[in-house]
């Protein structure tokens, strides 16, 4: 009877041990691609790598880095790709995020398929800028309840080139929340003209894994990796109106582009609409105070869409939609700067288009 | 309780890494068949449905969007944000529909208790009776929601 177990045992255990060596065989010979070709942009630019990952990743490892706000889980839908040759067949979970139009191009999900053989891709020329930075945490500030200005020193490289209203990616190391390394994307707050360091406004978002690190964890002095800068919200060159309006941590691209202007001498009328429920939502009013006094027109018009007794308030009330409706008259030539919730942007496109604004003089920022 | 092989490839989906970085169950190791008997049996006990809750968390949801990003009042004792993060999720339950990732938050200042949900939940509790494995950092308590929302007992 023992005996019968004892070689029962062992013919188990040896099956398990055969299947978990094929295993391991098959994983170094079938799963391994070996070296593939990646070309950019018509050969612009050529590296050979090691098949096997994710596009996002491999172009990741090669400091080529594709935007993308959910750490290549496929559900944010940003690291989209151009690919001109191999790659295989749209997969089953890119389909959602792709338009007909799209995938008749062969836009891909960069995070969802993997290189397997050589591919030949295109990608905006503006992500070859895009760097990894180390940085340090100089300052963390409470603008609010629930937001935080953190202030980064760039370390290595020592500086960044960025237009006012691009953000940046911030990396989330390890920690309770999370055993595995997220990205986040930030608006940048702070005016291109310092290099040397970055301001991120961040509101704290329930169980959100990096606004909670950055609200509990986060200290002064510690290291955090970032990359970027990203993005196509940034002030356009012309002499119209500039009409701006955000709410809660949507003032950081638009408090970037302001001292921008500043600093470029920038004498383009403009009105910023900041939208908040009561004076205790309310941040950075005495910057822009200031910034009423050195841009030459510029107006700042904070309001409050649930003022409190106690906050004893003698400014505009209302939704910020009501506000731009009541304030805003012969406009049609202006351009907008929105940055906000996506039902926020939705509502303000309304009015603005209503008001006579195209579609093709709005810019915004949707954090969607 | 032995489960549907349907049953047991939905609790794969709800993993941590497969569809979100903590998955659904967090460190419940009951079998999801369990997990959704034990809330259903809890909810029919204090006498309402889970389309009743969805209904309300709806509600809220709906309401709460008017604030454009910012909280507003609701029937007179509730504070209601409604926002967003950059980004869709699938159900692990299947289904071609993608779920943006809208967050309601709903404040009941009478009690002075708060509840947060995604779009993702009121698709939970309305289509499937679902409210998360215990230890989820995204777990509803059903008794939870039914007291801060106010959520009155119905003939089940």
């Amino acid at each position: 009877m023992v005996t019968t177990l004892l070689i029962s045992v062992t013919i188990v255990t040896s099956l398990a041990v055969f299947l978990a060596l094929l295993m391991v065989i098959a994983d170094a010979t079938i799963a391994n691609y070996g070296e593939v070709d990646i070309s950019i942009n018509d050969g612009s630019r050529q590296y050979t790598v090691r098949g096997g990952k994710p596009l996002l990743k491999t172009l990741g490892e090669q400091e080529i880095f594709i935007p993308s706000a959910c750490g290549g889980r496929g559900s944010c839908g940003l690291c989209k790709v151009q690919v001109v040759k191999g790659g295989g067949s749209i997969l089953p979970t890119e389909l959602p995020w792709l338009s007909e139009e799209e995938q008749q191009d062969n836009i891909r999900l960069s995070c969802q398929f993997k290189v397997k053989e050589s591919l030949e891709i295109k990608i905006p020329e503006e992500l070859f800028l895009v760097k990894a930075f180390e940085t340090k945490v100089a300052q963390i500030r409470d603008l609010t309840h629930d937001i935080k200005e953190v202030t980064l020193q760039l370390v290595d490289p020592p500086e960044i080139s960025a237009k006012a209203g691009q953000f940046i990616q911030f990396q989330v190391p390890e920690y309770e929340l999370t055993d595995e390394e997220v990205y986040r994307a930030y608006s940048l707050s702070s005016a291109p003209s310092d290099s040397t360091k970055v301001e991120l406004e961040i509101r704290l978002v329930p169980n959100g894994i990096c606004t909670t690190y950055v609200h509990k964890y986060l200290k002064e002095g510690d290291t955090v990796m970032i990359n970027g800068p990203y993005g196509d919200f940034y002030l356009r060159e012309s002499d119209r109106e500039a009409i701006c309006v955000a709410g809660g941590s949507g003032m950081a691209p638009i408090k970037s582009i302001l001292l921008d202007m500043k600093d470029k001498g920038i004498s383009r009328k403009t009105r910023y609409f900041f939208g908040a429920r009561s004076a205790g939502d309310l941040f950075l009013i005495d910057e822009m105070r200031e910034l009423e006094k050195t841009l030459p027109d510029f107006t700042f018009i904070p309001a409050l869409s649930e003022p409190q007794p106690e906050d004893d308030w003698d400014g505009d009330t209302g939704l910020i939609t009501d506000v731009l409706d009541r304030k805003l008259e012969n406009i049609q030539e202006a351009e907008a700067y929105l940055c906000g919730s996506p039902g926020m942007i939705d509502a303000c496109v309304k009015v603005l288009k209503d008001k006579g604004i195209p579609d093709e003089r709005i810019f915004y920022d949707k954090f969607a | 309780m032995k489960q549907s092989p349907l049953l047991q490839q939905i609790q794969e989906q709800m993993k941590p890494g497969i569809i979100t970085l903590d998955g659904f169950l967090g460190k419940d190791t009951r079998n999801l068949i369990d997990i959704l008997i034990e809330d259903d049996g809890t909810v029919r006990r204090l006498g309402r449905t889970h389309r009743a809750i969805a209904q309300r968390m709806q509600y809220f949801r709906d309401a709460g969007y008017a604030g454009l990003g910012e909280f507003i009042t609701v029937d007179g004792h509730f504070e209601v944000r409604v926002d967003s993060v950059r980004g869709k999720l699938p159900s692990p339950f299947g289904g071609p529909q993608l779920y943006w990732k809208v967050n309601t938050v709903v404040r009941n200042l009478e009690l002075d208790r708060e509840v947060f949900y995604t779009d993702l939940h009121i698709h939970f509790v309305r289509d499937h009776g679902f409210y998360e494995g215990k230890g989820s950092p995204y777990r509803l308590d059903p008794v939870e929601l039914i007291d801060v929302l106010e959520i009155p007992a119905t003939n089940v």
